[in-house]
């Protein structure tokens, strides 16, 4: 664990150093996770935190991609599990899954991803919205992002957090 | 600005207090017209909202205020008699000035709001109309104060005709009165005033009186001016009685921001979940260390914490209590232009005001109460013929009780009426669709009574202002609900109706029931539970494609908690079942439940924007161990019984099982923190030939066990491991109903009798102490997973 903190260190050591970014206003910061065989990100400033899976009860009368409800430090807080939102089969949890608790606004749920992969800067001019067939009101897909060697889906947090149900 | 802002709200702070007595003292003043005491309170209202609102530029209130004064002035001076329709104009203006307090909060000005030139007119003419008549000397002779209080009451039922009969002969009497009075008085020697004057102003007022408002010259006659001067005996009784009340009334207060005590209560529903933690990881260390010292020392901090957390809970609950007396006090006024509007005679009995109960349900039970007592009055009280005919007295009598009982608040609301009528009933909600005959037909009395809180439902032929629309008593219902209050009617015809609201204390920490369904645990507030019964399974019955059963002399609705919560039912309950008996307002449901856990202190937290308002949870709350468990929202659940399709209430297991072809489709888990243990017990068990699979400490079993790669047969369980011992992964296991019959095999080198004894308690069903021989271990797992192949 601690030598794959240190390569996401060293990553952003790498990404901070880069002369490109100089100005912090157009530098969107992104954390990315995967889910089935995608990788997907959101930004920085949505999450709370990422934690370890714990227990958590389920809830009647939901879709089956909530989980159900977990305890965080005394708030009760909705689970969701990504793979199933996203309409891929369920799989059995590894230890390298986490939930991540997003917030906006007073909209707080956790997230339950397959893995986290690393925290990614990017320039805002490198970012493209969301392809035309999949952007619109519902939409989960705020942009793509560029970069080098691949292309990142960021959600759209927002849309995430509303209850669709 | 803000200053002005910070004035006005205490302007209106205080205005609304103050009012809120107003009310309760003007009806008191009306029986008790000589009461000074009463009248100077009620004068300065009106003048401490005078003075402020001429301060604030509020000039219409002021004005309005203004009047009120001068004629609640002449009250207290003595030269004017308030009769019940001097009454009518006071209590309007008051009204008028609740409007106009209201109107400002909420515009910040008294401009545009309701017109008072009416009331103002009416105020006025009121005083001048008594200042017309030239002021009178005060006739020393004292009449005596009986005629005045039947006055009193005769004068609410009169037309206007009838009053000024009454006038007249009340004068008549008056006159002679006095005038025996001074012929006592002369033959006594005494130099009597010009007293014929006196007598003859009233009489001259008479005359023209017709043309103007009866309102002006009504007072005229009544001489209680008087008791200012000579009190009688009773109004001394009744000044004497009443310092009590402001002394009361004087106690050392702060006013705080109700956000606050909302705050406060928020961090002690914090502090009794932690609680309920320390107390569970108290009892888990407590097993874990028997014995061991410090375990007292632990045990005394936990109970100290705990019922200092209770004592502050209950301390803080208290902050947020108000008497009812709070809510009740408007009902005089109520009752009072009630029975002037249609015409009966009516008599409220309060008691039990300083019942004291939260202030969010102070503020919620206001409305039910309003339309409970609107329909007594209308529909309960019968009018005075009526009354007179069945041989009871004329004035009906409402009676409002509120009193303790547990953790509830109880109001009972009583009238001596016409009762209700069980068959009528029925035949109405015929009549109206609510129910069909065949649902009729079933219906016992009782709840054949609960059908007025049918919305659309009304046994009034004629809407009226008061009631009739059948809305009333749903509001009552509806609002009732929302409390998790009980509602209980009881009647007789002719005789009484009773209806008895029964209210939890408090809102934010409850008292919960905790039941289990199959895996899953729910929490059922407790002041919804009336019983709880364990029944057989053949004691279920299906009627009409819904489970029933027979409670003593009723027939109880079931429904069971995994239909309503989608729990897939994965062990069978087993004969026996238990039953949770759920009232709500004034419907009852059995909910069927696999276990009963026990009584747990809970605060509801919601589950946010997300997961709001699904259907059947009202919220959820944590656990001492940690874990959340929802909450059961008990009006849901009864809408959701309705709907749903019976099904056998209890379902066959759906288990599954395999069937078993070889050694290697049994499978045992072996748990020990001792990789060398491990292996011996692999090698003693290799030829049986059955799959072995290891885990290394109680907590690795559970989750192995929980991810259900594998149907296990029998668990062979270390005692002493970290993070979680055996007897510890015993009790987990356990808990999950589909386990229950899982055979666990201690192997362990405790060897103590009491090792042996919580072996048992956890529900191990051998206990094999090391070292042991390979055959021995081999033979005691044969056995317990009933394997009779060889591999």
């Amino acid at each position: 664990m601690s030598d794959k903190m240190k390569n996401i260190i060293d990553n952003q050591q790498k990404q901070q150093d880069e002369p490109d970014i100089t100005n912090l206003d157009d530098v969107m910061q992104l954390v990315g996770f995967v889910v089935g065989d995608e990788e997907y990100t959101v930004p920085i400033l949505t999450i709370q935190e990422i934690i370890k899976p714990i227990e958590f009860t389920r809830v009647p009368q939901t879709p089956d991609y909530v989980l159900g409800v977990f305890n965080l430090r005394g708030s009760v807080i909705p689970l969701i599990d990504l793979r199933m939102k996203f309409g891929l089969p369920s799989a059995k949890q590894t230890d390298e899954a986490r939930y991540i608790v997003m917030k906006s606004g007073d909209e707080v749920a956790g997230f339950v991803i397959d893995r986290l992969t690393e925290a990614i800067r990017l320039k805002k001019s490198d970012i493209d919205p969301a392809p035309e067939t999949a952007s619109g009101e519902k939409s989960i897909i705020e942009g793509v992002g560029k970069q080098a060697d691949r292309i990142l889906t960021i959600l759209k947090v927002d849309t995430l957090l509303e209850r669709d149900f | 600005m803000d200053e002005f802002q910070e004035i006005l709200q205490d302007f209106l702070v205080e205005s609304f207090e103050l009012i809120e007595q107003l009310d309760q003292d003007l009806v008191e003043l009306e029986n008790t017209p000589e009461d000074l005491e009463l009248l100077n309170r009620i004068f300065r209202v009106a003048h401490t909202v005078k003075g402020a609102s001429s301060f604030l530029n509020f000039d219409i209130l002021t004005r309005l205020t203004h009047h009120m004064e001068d004629v609640l002035n002449r009250a207290r001076k003595g030269e004017l008699v308030l009769t019940p329709d001097i009454m009518d104009v006071v209590l309007k203006s008051i009204d008028m000035m609740k409007a106009m307090l209201h109107f400002i909060r909420d515009n910040g000005t008294d401009e545009g709001s309701d017109d008072i030139e009416d009331v103002v007119v009416k105020l006025d003419a009121i005083t001048s109309g008594e200042s017309a008549s030239p002021s009178t000397p005060e006739p020393e002779a004292t009449p005596e104060p009986e005629p005045i209080v039947e006055e009193e009451v005769d004068y609410s039922d009169m037309s206007e005709g009838e009053i000024e009969d009454e006038i007249e002969r009340l004068l008549q009497m008056r006159q002679d009165e006095d005038k025996a009075r001074r012929v006592a008085k002369i033959e006594a020697g005494e130099a009597v005033p010009d007293a014929p004057e006196i007598i003859d102003e009233p009489a001259k007022e008479e005359a023209p009186a017709p043309k103007e408002e009866p309102k002006v010259e009504a007072p005229a006659p009544t001489p209680p001016p008087v008791a200012e001067k000579k009190p009688t005996p009773s109004a001394k009784k009744e000044v004497a009685k009443a310092p009590a009340k402001p002394a009361a009334s004087v106690e050392q207060t702060i006013r705080v921001d109700v956000r606050r005590l909302d705050h406060l209560m928020n961090l002690i529903g914090e502090l009794v979940l932690g609680k309920n933690r320390l107390i569970k990881i108290n009892d888990d260390v407590e097993e874990r260390y028997e014995g061991e010292e410090f375990l007292e020392e632990l045990n005394q901090v936990v109970s100290i914490v705990s019922l200092v957390t209770t004592d502050l809970q209950i301390a803080v609950m208290k902050t947020r209590m108000l008497p009812i007396g709070k809510v009740f006090n408007k009902f005089p006024r109520m009752i009072r232009d009630l029975s002037r509007e249609l015409g009966k005679k009516i008599e409220l009995e309060i008691g039990g005001e300083e019942t004291e109960l939260d202030k969010s349900i102070v503020e919620e039970i206001g409305d039910p109460l309003v339309h409970i007592i609107r329909n007594s009055c209308d529909h309960g009280v019968e009018p005075i013929a009526d009354r007179i005919a069945k041989g009871k007295s004329e004035t009906g009598t409402i009676g409002l009780k509120a009193y303790n009982e547990g953790n509830h608040i109880v109001i009972e609301i009583t009238d001596d009426g016409k009762g209700l009528d069980a068959n009528v009933l029925k035949d109405i909600a015929i009549s109206k669709n609510v129910i069909t005959e065949k649902e009729a037909d079933n219906m016992g009395d009782k709840e054949a009574f609960t059908l007025i809180f049918r919305p659309g439902f009304s046994t009034a032929k004629t809407v009226t202002n008061v009631s009739g629309r059948g809305v009333g008593m749903d509001v009552v219902k509806t609002n009732i609900e929302k409390l998790n209050g009980i509602i209980d009617i009881d009647s007789e015809i002719d005789a009484y109706t009773k209806i008895k609201l029964k209210i939890p204390l408090t809102l934010a920490i409850i008292q919960a029931l905790l039941v289990g369904v199959q895996e899953e645990y729910y929490a059922i507030p407790l002041a919804s539970v009336l019983e709880t019964v364990r029944i057989s399974t053949d004691e279920v019955y299906t009627v009409e494609n819904r489970s029933v059963m027979r409670l003593r002399d009723e027939v109880l609705p079931l429904v069971h908690l995994a239909d309503i919560f989608e729990v897939d039912r994965v062990f069978d309950g087993g004969e026996h079942t238990y039953v949770v008996v759920l009232g709500l307002a004034e419907s009852k449901i059995g909910v069927i439940v696999d276990t009963l856990v026990g009584q747990e202190e809970i605060v509801i937290k919601s589950m946010g924007e997300y997961l709001k308002g699904m259907d059947g949870v009202a919220g959820a709350t944590i656990r001492g161990d940690g874990g959340v468990t929802l909450i059961v929202d008990v009006a849901a659940l009864m809408q959701m019984a309705k709907s749903l399709k019976a099904k056998p209430a209890i379902a066959q297991a759906a288990s599954a099982t395999k069937v078993k072809e070889k050694p290697s489709d049994y499978h045992v888990m072996i748990v020990d923190d001792s990789k060398t243990d491990r292996s011996i017990m692999k090698n003693a068990l290799k030829p049986l030939g059955v799959t072995l699979i290891e885990a290394a400490d109680g907590v690795e079993a559970l989750n192995i066990l929980k991810a259900g790669d594998h149907q296990f047969d029998a668990m062979l369980v270390d005692i002493e491991m970290p993070r979680m011992d055996g007897y510890s992964l015993a009790g987990e296991i356990k808990k999950y109903n589909k386990y229950k019959n899982l055979p666990l095999i201690a192997v362990t080198s405790r060897t103590t009798k009491a090792d042996r004894m919580r072996g048992v308690e956890v529900g191990m069903v051998e206990y094999i102490t090391k070292p042991y021989s390979p055959e021995y271990l081999m033979n005691v797992v044969k056995r317990n997973i009933n394997l009779t192949m060889e591999a």
